[in-house]
């Protein structure tokens, strides 16, 4: 156990920082030999080495993190904060499964997950999950074994039939946060339900950890992790800039920190580089696009696996997407977050989240971040992988045209598996729709 | 007073659908208020206490039709697709509420879509059950969503809930429970066919709790002690026995089921029975907690694996049919844990995945036959 934890402490402290400033030193190298690159883009973020320095480092340090400190798996909107002052190591298997949709793993590890009996119809990061677990087989070396599963409903409900799943295999304790779906305003039994609910988590992440949790430290990271999601909304309203200093696919890169090292001083630290630089591009007037003519928002996850052609592809016709409902579900509810009150406020911060709550309140969001961001259309990506972010959406464009003006675009893929993606029949659309903006 | 329609009418949908439309005529003509409840969970009692009818949507079976069909993608399940063109399409017009329980991500849509963007124009209620575990939090949480729904129900009738009603539909649910259970659990000592059984359960869904005991207690009367039902014995388990040709095929192919585990039928009843002698929102929130296992409402895995190898071994099954809806997340996830589970007992198994078809396809209807013969021929086999 000492050796373990000695082994973790120096690979995440020394040695991954180390081999990340080499790396970076490379990359240096190699950018200056080959100079800045050609195409629609504007130049790159800075920011991005810092990005892939932090998420390479958090997956190595993983690596030897089982037996070393304790290991929790967690859905992207479990309230991470309740597990850091316990010391756990968290892993995201939704972070992982974008991971291994962009390196084009998805199909090799969904058909692992079928083998074993799993549906193609069911959520592409959780089939990617469970042929991850099924083979071993990941991109980031390895994943360590969780000692605890930490699933929070406030995203969908597919994380708890996942999560059932995995705790089977694992046989460790499955913690759910069920954050009953919002109409309106959450009622006081619905958020007193979710407060108690982090009250047990405390309870059970303790035994796990084997120490207590010092309040002290747990509103310190409560803190931390209001202040990570004000940074990433500023990051996110640069966007509100013409040009644009950043695109919307840049962002759902850069979203990594605050979904997976919210309430750390590492994430607040990141964005605070990534907001500095997106100011400055302001102030310089530097663009995500050279040319950027048509600005327009995306609703839904990302098509991981096909960012970077389809980015391309708008971005030489002009089109910026300034703004994504997924990122800015990460700012949304942050200032909710009250370090005096750790339990309620996260309860009130949680529950509130875009996805748990009713369409009325989506259709205002989308609403709110078209005229704010200056967005002219809209991408609503219809994910076969993601059925409450997709359920509603034929609705929400509709209204969005008519009670806005905005023109919009069901454009139909899976958020990580290729395999549902029709390249023919989706340029077909986006060329059509954006002909719409001649 | 209504008229209970004759047991050997045809249960093709749109008779079905017409079935439940004269039980809600004859309610209205008494001046008393009618819910449309979808799937799955929901504490019927509560309605039952405040005299409200209520009538289950099951889809129902068949394509979406009407121009609302398409307002949901073509990869969420029949059950959600149809229902929300139903509705929109005026099928359920003359109840006074629709019940949306929080049975999946589908369904938690549909409780936004219909009655906020268009689809249903009258109240919509919402019962949301705990997903996690059974600890005090989900107690109290449950028993808070009964308490408000009860009020919503006071706001519909235009009376506030009695608890003395309320514990007397407590007792009235146990007895149709106790013979519900009674009819699947000692299914192979009743004489009567497993189409005729499962259009008996599923009336259920829409009669009125007096006179679906009274048909439940007629039907009780044949349970006698000696088996009475001699072809292969099958377990089901599942989302909705839909479409129910299911049960003719597997009659002619020389079957019938001998335990249940639909979320619509044999998940819905009890194992228990409850004491009723405290506070009835109490019992009504323990009972909750005391069901079969369900996928819809969370849980552990393992404990459900167990429950049902339980009930393939106490009902003496000699194999199952997973039978789940196509895009059902719930159902999906668990199917690999059955399989493991269900190889590791050495239990043939056919999997089959329906979109509420009006009828099975040949090559469905192939494979349950072929599955029929292989599950006797193992029988037979030393």
């Amino acid at each position: 156990m000492i050796a373990r934890r000695v082994r973790y402490e120096i690979v995440s402290r020394a040695l991954g920082p180390m081999l990340m400033s080499m790396e970076g030193w490379r990359r240096r190298l190699q950018g200056r030999a080959r100079g800045r690159p050609e195409g629609p883009f504007g130049p790159p973020l800075e920011s991005t080495r810092k990005l892939k320095e932090l998420t390479t480092l958090h997956y190595l340090a993983g690596r030897c993190a089982d037996g070393a400190v304790p290991v929790a798996w967690v859905t992207s909107g479990f309230p991470v904060e309740m597990l850091r002052p316990l010391g756990f190591h968290t892993v995201y298997p939704e972070n992982h499964g974008a991971i291994c949709s962009v390196k084009r793993m998805v199909p090799g590890l969904s058909e692992a997950a079928e083998r074993e009996g799993y549906s193609r119809d069911l959520c592409g990061y959780a089939r990617a999950d469970l042929g991850c677990v099924a083979t071993g087989t990941t991109p980031v070396g390895r994943l360590p074994r969780p000692d605890l599963l930490c699933c929070c409903t406030n995203i969908c409900q597919t994380v708890l039939y996942w999560y059932r799943a995995l705790a089977a295999h694992f046989r460790v304790p499955l913690v759910v946060i069920d954050t009953p779906f919002v109409y309106g305003e959450a009622r006081p039994h619905l958020l007193a339900y979710v407060s108690d609910q982090l009250r047990e988590l405390t309870e059970t992440a303790e035994r796990v950890a084997g120490f207590k949790v010092d309040r002290a430290a747990l509103a310190e990271t409560m803190r931390l992790a209001r202040e990570g999601t004000r940074l990433w909304g500023e990051c996110l309203r640069a966007g509100r800039a013409r040009p644009s200093p950043w695109t919307g696919f840049d962002s759902f890169f850069h979203l990594a920190p605050i979904v997976s090292m919210r309430g750390t001083r590492e994430c607040n630290a990141y964005y605070h580089m990534l907001r500095d630089e997106l100011n400055e591009r302001i102030a310089r007037g530097t663009g995500g696009i050279a040319d950027e003519r048509v600005r327009l928002l995306w609703d839904n996850l990302p098509i991981w696996f096909h960012l970077r052609d389809l980015s391309t592809v708008l971005a030489r016709n002009g089109f910026n997407i300034v703004c994504t409902t997924y990122t800015n579900a990460w700012a949304e509810a942050g200032p909710m977050i009250d370090p005096a009150d750790p339990e309620g406020s996260a309860a009130r911060a949680y529950v509130h989240v875009l996805l748990n709550r009713d369409l009325p309140y989506r259709l205002s969001v989308l609403k709110q971040l078209c005229r704010e961001y200056g967005a002219a259309g809209a991408i609503f990506h219809s994910d076969r992988s993601c059925k409450p972010y997709s359920i509603g959406q034929v609705d929400l464009k509709g209204r969005l045209a008519s009670e806005e003006g905005v023109k919009g675009l069901l454009l139909e893929a899976d958020h990580a598996d290729p395999r549902a993606w029709s390249e023919a029949q989706a340029y077909n659309r986006l060329h059509a729709f954006m002909e719409l903006f001649a | 007073m209504f008229v209970r329609p004759a047991l050997t009418a045809r249960d093709r949908p749109c008779q079905c659908i017409g079935m439940r439309s004269a039980t809600i005529s004859a309610r209205k003509m008494l001046g008393r208020k009618s819910v449309v409840v979808l799937p799955v969970h929901y504490p019927r009692e509560l309605f039952t206490a405040m005299d409200v009818h209520t009538v289950e949507l099951w889809g129902p079976p068949g394509p979406p039709r009407g121009p609302d069909a398409g307002r949901i993608q073509a990869y969420a399940c029949a059950v959600v697709r149809n229902a929300l063109a139903f509705l929109a399409a005026g099928g359920a017009d003359a109840v006074d509420a629709a019940l949306f329980p929080h049975t999946c991500d589908s369904i938690q849509g549909l409780a936004t879509l219909a009655p906020d963007f268009g689809g249903w124009g009258k109240p919509a209620l919402r019962y949301l059950h705990p997903k996690g575990g059974d600890g005090p939090a989900a107690r109290a949480f449950v028993r808070a969503e009964l308490v408000h729904l009860a009020g919503r129900l006071g706001e519909l009738t235009g009376r506030p809930l009695e608890v003395p009603r309320l514990a007397a539909a407590i007792e009235l649910h146990a007895r149709i429970d106790r013979l519900r259970g009674a009819l699947l659990s000692r299914r192979a000592c009743l004489g009567m066919g497993d189409r005729a059984l499962y259009r008996l359960l599923r009336r259920g869904e829409f009669l009125e709790p007096e006179d679906h005991l009274a048909e439940l207690a007629d039907a009780a009367l044949g349970l006698g002690e000696e088996r009475m039902q001699h072809g292969v014995p099958l377990m089901v388990s599942g989302y909705v026995p839909e479409p129910m040709t299911l049960f003719d095929v597997l009659a002619s192919a020389g079957a019938f089921v001998v335990a249940d585990d639909y979320a619509a039928v044999g998940r819905r009843v009890p194992p228990a029975s409850l004491a009723n002698d405290g506070d009835p929102i109490d019992t009504l929130a323990a009972k909750a907690f005391a069901m079969p296992p369900c996928p819809t409402r969370g849980g552990d895995q393992d404990a459900r694996m167990e429950y049902l190898e339980f009930l393939y071994r106490r009902s003496g099954a000699a194999g199952l049919i997973v039978h789940v809806q196509k895009f059902c997340d719930p159902e999906l996830f668990d199917v690999p844990a059955i399989r493991r589970r269900f190889a590791r007992i050495g239990a043939p198994l056919l999997y089959l995945e329906g979109e509420m078809e009006s009828s099975l396809s040949g090559r469905v209807i192939t494979r349950l036959e072929a599955f029929v013969e292989m599950v006797d021929a193992g029988r037979k086999s030393p």
